[in-house]
């Protein structure tokens, strides 16, 4: 059995982030059109430029100076019975102006977070926001001097500045979840040591992951005859005692912050990240363009956390069919759920499938986001992401 | 066969109904005045019923916020404000489904007072933010203005309207502050108030706490969980807003319900005039149908089917027109419930199906009335019953017998039924009997009138007899006219009365409500130095609590017992030595006063022993006055101040009020104040407080006087219509006189006397009939609605007002019926001629 399943999505996530601004910004924008946000005119916020060394733990800290960023985790996980869940959980920054933030009430700081858990029983998902400067929401080192990343009472804390090994814990519906990671390998420097290129027009982020991260954990339910057979005054059948499920995997985190991470003719991207049974890790990712080749990018890691980057010509990433989804409002999309992967040059070859087609996270920023079976040269499983559709 | 029958019964009913329609072809007038008594009745009604529905919908959103749930509020047991730092630590723990809010009234450098509400956008629970939600605050194109320096402030188009603010504009406050620059857009429950951000709210309003946190729905489980969690200064209580809105502002929108079905009837009224007029007319067109043999079932077919054609009509215009007047009302109506019971009305109506439903059930039964009833009489008779002027002369004298009958027996059963008025609605129909028992009554007194004058007149007065025997023969026309106008005056009297005394007693109530010169509310106040300042000679804390009595919200106050304004305390009611006693604290259970509103609300005499929850457990009060509190919508109590601290020990002071050794210094008092730790924004004048409350008050009666006037109007239009037709219909009458050598002053004088005398006698009826309305409603409805009392005064200056505005449009209306006659006379000379020849 392979229980330990990578997967992890990054960069293309960090567009929910702006999503949120741009339901504020645009009030009967097209999902589309949400994503402008991401192409915003950088002026005036730091600019991501190659050769700039990342230091860590400091910059597992916020830069608030770019405009947005994010610190994204994804999980394939088993219970002991060998059913799969999916953990996809996520917070986001973004700077409303490129001002320096005044702090407390007038910050110019808000915060996202995505929770989503797949389960045997189906895919729930929360989104919350909170402005920043008040507490309710940030990402800092707490009184005992450790990594806390939190919005409201879904947090990312660190055993130290660093963000692993730590304990990951949300609630989404009526489920909580609590999840202890940690990671041997180190940091993967994605792109040019950390500086990925987004488009030929300069556009980039700074960008790097953790893939070997080892998940364990427990998910639990509150009292599911209180709440969903809607008895709520119901006596002591309100008390059943919480359902306890204890959880294995492997889990993929994503750092990366830009000031403007999409070139205005990217009207998306579709991103995939996979744990393979052999203990490698793959990531690639695809930037729609409406005019011209879509930029196309990603990285091969060994199980020692040695990293390669793959350039367009090393990776033939391409959808196989269309799949016809109905989401919210009874709006139909078209999404390629269906992928062919291959990395000629190392003669490996796999073809990508979704566990479920209902994915899909009608946020304010909506995008596709679930869990998926590697099969061919070796098998995995990952998480695949498409926006933009 | 059966295709074929009803093929041609349809044919037949086809012609049958354009044989009935031809006549408003041949009779435009008679359309115009059927088309307008309908369709203003109904405008008027659907406006009134639009903004009752409308507000009723909002009251029922008051357990929600821009689109969240507040179905819950954490509170400040003591009545404090909530510190950032406690609601940051309750998110934290995992409790998202609360969010902060400020609710406070502020008071504009202008001197007036207007509602802020302010929230975090972000933190709100709502249920799903996507992109395109419909209610999704952050759809609002100026959201992230809104929560960043220099902010936004949200006012709703009425609000702005008042306040004059146009976009852009920072609204100055008392103590100096400016808002932050408006954006007009009213979002989903904010009311009539203005809306911040609440970081904007902190900075601006310099407050370093919330004023409660509002808490979606949860189920028990949580609900304990989050009671546990809460710091022991703070409570989970339930938002009972929603029931407590639609209790107390329920007499008030009978009140308007009321106001609509008069003006449905008085359109009615019109309605069943202009019938009246074309039955002659129609007679002919019945009788000959009838003669061609058309069915009896089948012409009634066709009066139903003309009569659906009209409520189709009614009800299609009469909406659209009730929306329109429902737009222009509403901020009045808005306003009034914001400042009496701080109830939050959206400001975009909507008509619903239901209501479309209603007003066409209301308009039909209407014309079943007023229009198919009288001719399907008419197509019963059409055969057997020619025209005979002797019999129609007794059948008006009949007529005229039977309505005195029934309004008699209609104002009998009004006086049997005044000692069981027990609610509102009870209320409204004895007051409804009154009114239409004298309406009723009023043709058959406009006729002994004429008798007695006629026998008074000397023979040789022969003008004054022939316009007195005019008089006879125009009754019959103009009667439902002239009750219509008599409903309309009554009205009008009645309730100008009830405004009036109303504003009388409340001025009074005020100059010794609010007796201290300067009214403090701050938090960092220096009781102290207050005591001992030598520029103030009394000093009044106002301290108190909130309750919850009876299912009602009330609140309890502790009172200074050697302040001014407690020693003037006006009482309507007390046991004997009941004030002394109080003051003494001296009984067991301990004596209390309570405001009119618990005598008169919860049917709780005085002497009665009531329970009140205080901190430590319920306990036991014995009611020994009643005190006037007008205007207030809630309960009150009233303690001592030691005797209410020793029970309440967390009572709050709410404000202080402060008697000055020079009043007249009053406005160079900005060190002084500061030296008791009050900052500028803190104090009101008495002057300015007086002034905002007769303007709440003016405000919340401006309705009313629209109502009126429009009522009036339509009355107006009622008399006008019927004196056109009465005179069209005796255009040939006329030409005789004419012929017969009648000059035209002598024609006017013979045609207005007889008017004027009637007008007059409905005016002389409505005084009476005035005072009945104003009486019901001050000493009943009143206090049944409000629960206060008031005493009844008399003015002569609105009747003399109403009775010269009344005498413009009579007038008025007489020169444009003249005018028509003038113009139309010369071509009925010339067709009497004619037939002469």
């Amino acid at each position: 059995m392979t229980f330990q399943q990578l997967c992890s999505t990054t960069i293309k996530t960090a567009a929910s982030v702006l999503l949120l601004l741009t339901l504020a910004c645009a009030p009967a924008l097209a999902a589309d059109d949400a994503y402008q946000l991401l192409r915003g005119d950088p002026q005036g916020y730091a600019e991501v430029t190659v050769g700039k060394p990342l230091a860590f733990p400091a910059d597992h800290q916020p830069h608030p100076d770019y405009r947005i960023e994010w610190w994204y985790l994804t999980a394939n996980l088993t219970d002991a019975a060998g059913g799969h869940y999916g953990v996809h959980w996520t917070l986001f920054r973004q700077s409303m102006s490129s001002a320096p933030d005044p702090g407390g009430w007038s910050s110019n700081q808000v915060w996202m977070a995505h929770a989503a858990l797949s389960t045997p029983d189906g895919h729930v998902y929360q989104q919350r926001f909170a402005r920043g400067g008040i507490g309710q929401a940030g990402v800092g080192i707490n009184t005992l001097g450790h990594f806390d990343a939190w919005l409201d009472g879904s947090r990312l804390t660190g055993t130290s500045p660093s963000p692993l090994p730590g304990q990951l814990q949300f609630t989404v519906e009526d489920y909580s979840v609590t999840l202890d990671m940690t990671a041997d390998t180190p940091w993967v420097l994605q792109g040019k040591q950390g500086y990925s290129q987004r488009a030929n027009l300069g556009q980039a982020s700074y960008y790097y992951s953790q893939p070997h991260i080892k998940v364990s954990g427990r998910l639990s339910r509150r009292s599911l005859v209180n709440e969903n057979v809607g008895h709520k005054n119901d006596d002591e059948s309100a008390d059943a005692t919480d359902q306890t499920i204890m959880l294995t995997g492997l889990g993929w985190l994503d750092r990366e912050w830009s000031s403007q991470p999409l070139a205005p003719n990217q009207p998306g991207w579709d991103w995939l990240s996979v744990h393979l049974d052999d203990g490698y890790a793959l990531m690639v990712y695809r930037l729609r363009q409406r005019d011209g080749d879509d930029w196309i990018s990603g990285s091969w890691i060994a199980p020692d956390g040695t990293a390669t980057t793959l350039t367009k010509d090393e990776i033939i990433f391409e959808p196989i069919d269309t799949t016809l989804i109905t989401t919210k409002g009874n709006i139909q999309r078209q999404l390629p759920l269906h992928w062919r992967v291959s990395l000629p040059a190392k003669d490996l070859s796999w073809t990508v499938t979704p566990m479920s087609q209902d994915h899909w996270l009608d946020t304010a920023f909506p995008y596709w986001e679930g869990p998926v079976t590697l099969s061919g040269t070796s098998n995995g499983q990952g998480f695949l992401e498409l926006t933009g559709y | 066969m059966l295709t074929t029958s009803l093929g041609v019964q349809a044919r037949q009913l086809f012609w049958v109904l354009t044989a009935l329609l031809s006549h408003y072809r041949r009779h435009p007038g008679q359309a115009l005045a059927m088309a307008t008594g309908l369709i203003t009745g109904v405008a008027l009604w659907a406006a009134v019923q639009l903004i009752n529905d409308h507000a009723r919908a909002s009251y029922a959103q008051a357990d929600q916020l821009l689109g969240a749930e507040a179905r819950f509020w954490v509170k400040d047991k003591t009545g404090g404000g909530i510190s950032p730092n406690t609601y940051i630590d309750l998110r934290r723990a995992g409790f998202d489904h609360l969010y902060p809010v400020i609710d406070s009234a502020i008071r504009t450098q202008q001197g007036g007072l207007v509602s802020i509400i302010a929230t975090d956008l972000l933190a709100l629970p709502l249920a799903g933010n996507t992109a395109a939600g419909i209610n999704n605050p952050f759809a609002a194109t100026d959201w992230l203005a809104l929560i960043q320096p220099d902010y936004l402030a949200w006012y709703p188009t009425m609000l702005a309207k008042q306040l004059g603010i146009k976009a852009g504009d920072r609204l100055e406050l008392a103590g100096g502050q400016q808002l932050p620059p408006a954006l007009i857009q009213p979002q989903s429950q904010q009311g009539q108030r203005i809306f911040l951000d609440i970081g904007a709210a902190m900075t601006v309003l310099d407050r370093d706490t919330f004023s409660y946190l509002a808490v979606g729905d949860m189920n028990e489980q949580r609900q304990a969980q989050l009671e546990a969690t809460l710091p022991a200064n703070l409570s989970l209580v339930k938002n009972q807003q929603a029931l407590d809105l639609s209790q107390l502002t329920a007499s008030l929108h009978t009140h308007l319900t009321a106001m609509g079905l008069l003006a449905f009837a008085v359109g009615l009224f019109i309605v069943f005039n202009a019938v009246r007029f074309s039955l002659l007319a129609r007679q002919s067109t019945l009788t000959t149908l009838r003669e061609m043999g058309v069915s009896i079932s089948l012409l009634g077919a066709g009066i139903a089917l003309e009569s659906l054609i009209w409520a189709l009509l009614g009800t299609g215009l009469g909406l659209v027109g009730g929306h329109l007047l429902a737009q222009q009302l509403l901020p009045t109506v808005a306003m009034t419930l914001q400042s009496l019971y701080g109830a939050s009305v959206g400001s975009s109506i909507g008509i619903t199906p239901q209501q479309i439903l209603l007003a066409l059930t209301m308009s039909l039964l209407g014309m079943i009335l007023a229009l198919a009833i009288p001719l399907w009489q008419r197509a019963r008779q059409a055969v057997r019953q020619q025209r005979d002027n002797s019999a129609r002369w007794q059948q008006d004298q009949h007529d005229i017998n039977v309505m005195a009958g029934g309004g008699l027996g209609l104002l009998i059963l009004g006086a049997m039924g005044y000692s069981w008025i027990n609610t509102v609605e009870q209320g409204f129909i004895v007051l409804a009997l009154a009114l239409f028992g004298g309406a009723l009554l009023l043709p058959w007194l406009i006729l002994r009138v004429i008798n007695v004058l006629v026998k008074q007149l000397p023979t040789h007065r022969w003008l004054a007899r022939w316009a007195l025997s005019d008089a006879v023969a125009q009754l019959p026309h103009l009667r439902i006219a002239l009750m219509a106008l008599l409903l309309t005056l009554t009205a009008n009297i009645g309730v100008t009365t009830l405004v009036g005394s109303f504003r009388t007693a409340l001025g009074d109530w005020l100059e010794t409500r609010l007796s201290a010169d300067v009214y403090v509310q701050s938090r960092q106040l220096d009781l102290a130095a207050i005591a001992t300042a030598d520029w103030i000679t009394h000093y009044h804390p106002r301290l108190g609590a909130d309750l919850r009595w009876q299912g009602r919200p009330a609140s309890i106050r502790g009172l200074k017992l050697d302040a001014p304004d407690t020693q003037q305390l006006a009482l309507a009611e007390q046991t004997t030595h009941g004030f002394e006693h109080w003051q003494r604290s001296e009984g067991s259970p301990t004596d209390i006063l309570a405001n009119e509103q618990v005598h008169y609300l919860t049917n709780t005499p005085l002497g009665s022993v009531i329970q009140l929850d205080t901190p430590a457990g319920p306990q036991d009060f014995r009611i020994v006055g009643f005190v006037y509190d007008y205007g207030n919508a809630d309960l009150q109590f009233y303690l001592p101040r030691q005797r209410l601290l020793a029970l309440w020990p967390d009572a709050q002071i709410l404000g202080v009020g402060l008697w000055l050794k020079d009043p007249n210094a009053i406005t160079d008092i900005v060190e002084q104040m500061q030296g008791i730790g009050a900052t500028p924004g803190e104090w009101a004048l008495q002057t300015d407080i007086k002034r905002v409350s007769l303007a709440i008050f003016d405000r919340t009666f401006a309705i009313t006087a629209t109502l009126n006037v429009l009522t009036l109007v339509v009355a107006g239009l009622a008399l006008l219509a019927a004196l056109l037709a009465v005179h069209q219909q005796r255009l040939p009458e006329y030409a005789h006189w004419r012929s017969m050598g009648t000059a035209i002053p002598q024609w006017l004088v013979v045609i207005a006397a007889p008017l004027f005398m009637m007008l007059g006698v409905t005016l002389l009826a409505a005084i009476p009939m005035g005072l009945l309305l104003s009486w019901l409603l001050i000493v009943k409805l009143n206090v049944i609605a409000f629960g206060w009392t008031m005493p009844l005064l008399w003015s002569w200056v609105p009747v003399a007002e109403l009775s010269l505005l009344t005498l413009f449009i009579v007038t008025l209306t007489l020169l444009v019926a003249a005018l028509r006659v003038r113009q139309t006379l010369p071509s009925a000379i010339r067709e009497l001629s004619g037939s002469l020849g």
